[in-house]
């Protein structure tokens, strides 16, 4: 294996005070050096990444473990968070920005919020509404890029998707009850309308809409699949081919510059973790190319086939992890995928071009992976490494919860420095720094 | 805890039951911020173990790494009240010494053990094989310091549905929100009173 674990995760530090509970995932704000972080304590935290320090404890709405928080994109003037609990509710927060908020966390004193003058109450986070509608516990929620729609999913098998049409008027657009498990995570697609969903019943499916109708456009399951619980389900970012391997595109072979080109057609994929202990990339088949679920020549009485879509298994990332991987972060800087779960342990996965394979006819592939049977694509031509696996990231408790964050207090290196946030069970987000080998 | 006198043909007599007296002092669960079910449950001190067998007095772990047994996991879960009978789950024979097995770390840079105890439910069909599975799981996640990662599974083809038990017990969220049901919780404490 030619495994070269050269990056390293060092401990920049906890994000103080920590809970005194369980916390169960950490958001970064979409624009703003700030994280949320939903506790089994019913409270949502919100720290700062320029001190570290709590700035606001979100109390008082749930009435049980508060398991997901997102930010809505796209606000100008004011945040909005919203909140999932095992309570079967959401919960919308808002809380009005002052001008140039990054001088304000700057400059905040060590000792957080208290000590801001005269500000107190309207420096909350204001409860503006709920979602009813879950039978049980809400796992997770998602906003779409635009900010349009809320997904939530929920023990109750069921996807919602929400819509505000003003301020604190959401409507529920549709309930999508095609999982026969909780569904365990929501994800929306980073330039379209295409939402994935996770599950206990083993499965990974994406709808959209189709004629004011959300239906689902594609189920992977079955051999095709994880084969057991999916933990988090999570999308590359957009316009990747600039930013990650595929940049340096000088001296590259044909073959090469042909994949570039077909992943572009592709669009963002998809990475997804589960208690089978491994994590898995998963590629779209671009319309313009024919595929094999399309040709069956089976016409579809429901509905167009012309809105399914092909999702199949692009590489099944370096087993490393021992137990349950609950959580999969895709760098949106690097391309980077980061990874946690109940054995402790941290690891951040790099794409690479795979070394030119001497004397096997790479045109032909007999001993592609499995599922890449029957596929259009050739052998691949890119695989992925660990590049650093950090143990015991959280001493001996389970991780819930890894994400990639925009670094910004002041020993950041360069502009556009990401770290790692690590969410655990005792109750701390860690804030891990990545060192890079040097540059050959 | 004692009326073995009842008519089950099942019980086993307490004296039967595997035990080895503990001499170990106390080793009371690391809390270092773990509080995971503290303000569910109430603590329990595992040292005053019923079955206790005050004649055999052949500890191993003499040294001052802690390191504990499968016999000590025994004697923790083996105390647990059956949901439905006065009987706990040693006697009925739910749980059993030889179907505990602990797991050492998989490499030396990691310090997580993992406890695996598979349950024999008292009938194929029994609907409270979930219930006494989580209880299971809660008693040796308070007890067991935290990095023992505590796997329940239903002893296979004992079962009618143990595939889905398995998997509800081994799914931690699930768990998690299992424990916030005052109901279920209240049904939990009552089981595991005879623990202390």
């Amino acid at each position: 294996m030619p495994n070269s674990r050269l990056y390293t995760l060092k401990p920049l530090t906890t994000l103080a005070p920590p809970s005194s509970s369980r916390t169960w995932q950490t958001a970064p704000h979409p624009t703003l050096p700030i994280v949320a972080t939903a506790c089994s304590d019913r409270s949502v935290r919100v720290y700062s990444l320029t001190s570290f320090i709590l700035l606001h404890s979100i109390t008082g709405g749930h009435k049980r473990s508060v398991r997901a928080v997102s930010w809505k994109p796209g606000t100008k003037g004011q945040s909005v968070l919203a909140t999932g609990s095992f309570d079967a509710s959401a919960g919308i927060w808002r809380r009005e920005e002052q001008s140039s908020n990054e001088d304000d966390f700057t400059n905040r004193r060590i000792g957080g919020a208290e000590d801001e003058d005269g500000r107190d109450d309207d420096d909350d986070y204001q409860f503006s509404c709920i979602l009813d509608g879950h039978e049980s516990e809400i796992k997770s929620l998602s906003w779409s890029p635009t900010g349009q729609y809320l997904a939530t999913c929920s023990r109750d098998k069921s996807v919602w998707i929400w819509e505000e049409l003003e301020d604190d008027n959401f409507e529920t657009v549709a309930v999508l009850q095609e999982h026969d498990g909780d569904v365990k995570c929501v994800a929306w697609h980073p330039e379209e309308d295409l939402l994935a969903s996770a599950s206990y019943d083993d499965s990974v499916r994406l709808y959209r809409e189709d004629a004011d109708d959300w239906v689902q456009v594609c189920c992977i399951s079955g051999k095709e699949g994880h084969g057991m619980t999916v933990w988090w389900v999570e999308f590359e970012g957009s316009g990747m081919s600039k930013k990650d391997f595929r940049a340096q595109q000088e001296g590259l072979s044909d073959e090469r510059l042909q994949h570039i080109e077909r992943l572009e057609r592709s669009g963002p994929r998809l990475a997804t973790c589960s208690d089978d202990r491994t994590v898995r990339v998963w590629r779209r088949t671009p319309r313009d190319q024919p595929n094999a679920s399309s040709n069956t020549g089976i016409p579809s009485i429901i509905r167009s086939a012309a809105i399914d879509e092909d999702w199949y298994q692009e590489a099944v990332l370096p087993q490393v992890h021992e137990r349950a991987i609950y959580s999969v972060s895709w760098s949106q800087t690097t391309g980077m995928i980061a990874s946690a779960g109940s054995d402790g342990k941290i690891i951040v996965y790099k794409e690479r071009w795979k070394q030119e394979s001497n004397g096997v006819d790479a045109q032909n592939g007999e001993h592609m992976d499995v599922d890449g049977a029957h596929r259009a694509e050739p052998q691949p031509l890119t695989e992925w490494v660990v590049v650093a696996e950090l143990f015991s990231a959280h001493d001996v408790f389970e991780i819930n919860h890894v994400t990639w964050a925009k670094r910004a207090d002041k020993g950041k290196r360069w502009d556009g420095e990401e770290v790692i946030l690590s969410t655990g069970d005792d109750g701390e987000v860690k804030v891990w720094e990545v060192f890079e080998p040097p540059s050959p | 805890m004692d009326d073995k006198d009842n008519a089950n043909p099942t019980i086993l007599n307490p004296s039967d039951l595997p035990s080895r007296r503990s001499q170990s002092a106390a080793k009371a669960r690391d809390d270092g911020g773990s509080g995971l079910f503290d303000d569910l449950i109430p603590r329990y001190n595992y040292l005053s173990d019923p079955f206790d067998d005050p004649l055999s007095d052949s500890d191993v772990d003499g040294d001052a790494v802690e390191s504990i047994d499968e016999q000590e996991i025994y004697d923790l879960i083996s105390t647990i009240s059956d949901p439905e009978h006065p009987l706990s789950l040693g006697s009925l024979a739910v749980v059993n010494l030889p179907d505990i097995h602990i797991h050492p770390p998989a490499s030396p840079l990691s310090s997580i053990s993992t406890v695996v105890v598979e349950i024999t439910p008292t009938i194929t069909h029994c609907s409270l094989a979930t219930v006494i599975g989580l209880g299971v799981r809660v008693r040796l996640e308070q007890a067991l310091p935290p990095r023992f990662r505590v796997d329940v599974r239903i002893k296979k083809g004992t079962h009618s549905t143990d595939e889905q038990v398995n998997k509800q017990l081994g799914d931690k969220e699930r768990v998690a929100a299992a424990l916030e049901n005052g109901t279920l919780m209240g049904v939990l404490r009552k089981m595991l009173e005879t623990c202390e």
